[in-house]
């Protein structure tokens, strides 16, 4: 499997437990980001965009409005569910560009489905 | 990483570096610096924690390039020293910056009861319950309305403190106050230690780095913050020239900060400010801690409960509220001059030693350049030591003079 097959398999894992939460997802209604994930240390790159809260494909090339960079590790257990994201972005592990608000959404929206 | 166009500019990002240093408290720190040194050695000693400063900026700018994290100073030394370093350094400053917080609330009490007939101590937790309710609503002041407000801040304050240095200098004794004799050593490295904690605050740029336009406008924000700060203060330290001979040993922040004979309106005017100034500081440490605290309870670091978000308004409520009752208890406890003195002496010892592990984290993987020159690694274990000593001299002068140290707050007087 190739860095972007790993990465794009563990999106798919986490835009599946986000749409098995009809509740979460209605709470997201009115934010419409496309969202890139970038590993450093590996050729991968994956991007969902969310319209209105719900999951509506890759993007179709747009520019994304927030971008997510870390270690192919690190990007994995996070959307694996394994790891909070604050706590690698909190120690520098995952950067963030874009709006602080979408960050701190998508971030509420990680440790809504990350069990505790 | 993506080419995403960020909404911060530079003159944006210079006000953020700006703003967060400004707080009415270092008018305090100002009259302690004045206290020990006076005239020109009061311009001489913020200059020279100017120029650390900027050795610190520079490392910074490095530090912001290669890890560009919003969470700024904890992300950078976490990288470079390892978590645990990077949690023992930075929670002792998390704590006095909330220490500082409480006797800004304690000044602004003072200021609100020379304008309007309310106790001091009320005027403070006001002061702190008005913005924690701001953050807990989640509205956060735009970056242009913030810099817009800072600019303002400045440029009050730099214009009264120009008409005060031009009241002094048609005074008699105005050289012989600008150039006081020579202070003893201690005295001038305790004066710097002091001048270090005017400056705090500027580094919280790097936090911004997510919204810059372009890769190095935190660089250069950060440089001209502390050429901004520098000259301010510098402009500051002369004003006080423009005070009775020996009156700033019973001053009080807010005769500091309105000129004598001023009427209702300038007072209002200068109050409004002070507010603005104090506003602009809380509500950002309060913002910034409060997401710090958030994440540690989500580590199980400290209580789980302190690790909600309010789904809506995207803020922790849990955490706001436990920080407001922290600022609340230690506006309470911090009353009288000593302990005020000791939290600002802490509180520039602190912020040097973080700067200083800032700085040496620069020398070292993963932002240290290959092959960089061993010349860089002394000159960078030369800047921390200095900024370690400069911030133990503040603590060391302190300490043994507390019991005569006074006037520094005043209570509505």
């Amino acid at each position: 499997m190739t860095p972007e097959q790993q990465l794009q398999g563990a999106l798919d894992g986490f835009l599946r437990a986000y749409r098995a939460r009809p509740d979460l997802v209605a709470e997201q209604q009115g934010w419409s980001p496309v969202i890139a994930l970038e590993a450093s240390d590996a050729p991968a790159r994956v991007s969902v965009a969310l319209a209105d809260g719900r999951v509506a494909g890759t993007g179709g090339g747009r520019p994304p409005t927030l971008a997510i960079t870390g270690e192919l590790r690190t990007l994995c257990d996070v959307l694996e569910l394994r790891r909070d994201p604050n706590e690698p972005y909190l120690f520098g592990e995952l950067l963030v560009r874009g709006p602080e608000a979408d960050f701190v959404r998508l971030d509420y929206v990680a440790s809504r489905l990350c069990p505790r | 990483m993506s080419a995403l166009k960020g909404s911060a500019g530079p003159a944006a990002l210079v006000a953020t570096g700006c703003g967060t240093a400004l707080a009415c408290v270092c008018a305090v720190g100002l009259l302690e610096i004045d206290r020990r040194l006076g005239g020109l050695w009061s311009v001489a000693a913020v200059l020279v924690a100017a120029l650390l400063c900027a050795g610190l900026a520079r490392a910074l700018a490095r530090l912001t390039a290669v890890v560009p994290s919003g969470v700024g100073l904890l992300a950078f030394l976490s990288r470079g020293l390892g978590r645990r370093w990077a949690m023992a350094l930075m929670l002792p400053y998390a704590a006095l910056i909330l220490a500082l917080v409480a006797i800004e609330a304690r000044i602004v009490g003072t200021l609100l009861a020379a304008l309007m007939p309310v106790p001091p101590a009320a005027g403070a937790i006001a002061f702190l319950v008005a913005t924690w309710a701001v953050a807990r609503a989640g509205l956060r002041p735009g970056l242009r309305l913030q810099a817009a407000a800072t600019w303002l801040l400045i440029g009050g304050f730099a214009l009264m403190a120009a008409l005060a240095v031009a009241r002094a200098a048609a005074q008699p004794d105005f050289l012989a106050r600008l150039l006081p004799a020579a202070p003893a050593p201690m005295a001038f490295v305790a004066g710097v230690g002091q001048a270090l904690f005017l400056f705090m605050g500027f580094e919280l740029v790097t936090t911004q780095t997510e919204l810059a336009r372009a890769p190095g406008d935190v660089g250069r924000a950060l440089s001209r913050s502390v050429q901004v700060l520098a000259a301010f203060y510098a402009l500051a330290a002369l004003a006080l020239l423009a005070m009775p001979a020996g009156g700033t040993a019973a001053m009080t922040p807010r005769l500091l900060l309105a000129p004598p004979g001023a009427g209702p309106l300038v007072a209002a005017a200068v109050g409004l400010l002070c507010l603005l100034a104090s506003f602009t500081s809380w509500n950002g440490a309060l913002l910034t801690l409060s997401r710090l605290v958030y994440a540690l309870a989500s580590q199980g670091l400290l209580p789980r409960p302190l690790a909600r978000l309010d789904g809506k308004r995207l803020v922790p409520p849990n955490a706001l509220g436990a920080l407001l009752a922290l600022a609340v208890l230690l506006t309470v406890l911090l009353d009288g001059t000593a302990l005020v003195s000791v939290v600002l002496a802490a509180a520039a010892a602190g912020a040097a030693l973080v700067w200083a592990a800032s700085v040496a984290v620069r020398e070292r993987a993963p932002f240290a350049e290959p092959g960089r020159p061993r010349r860089h690694r002394l000159a960078a274990a030369a800047l921390a030591a200095l900024f370690i000593a400069f911030g133990l001299g503040a603590v060391v002068e302190t300490l043994p003079n507390l019991h005569t140290s006074k006037g520094v707050i005043a209570h509505g007087r």
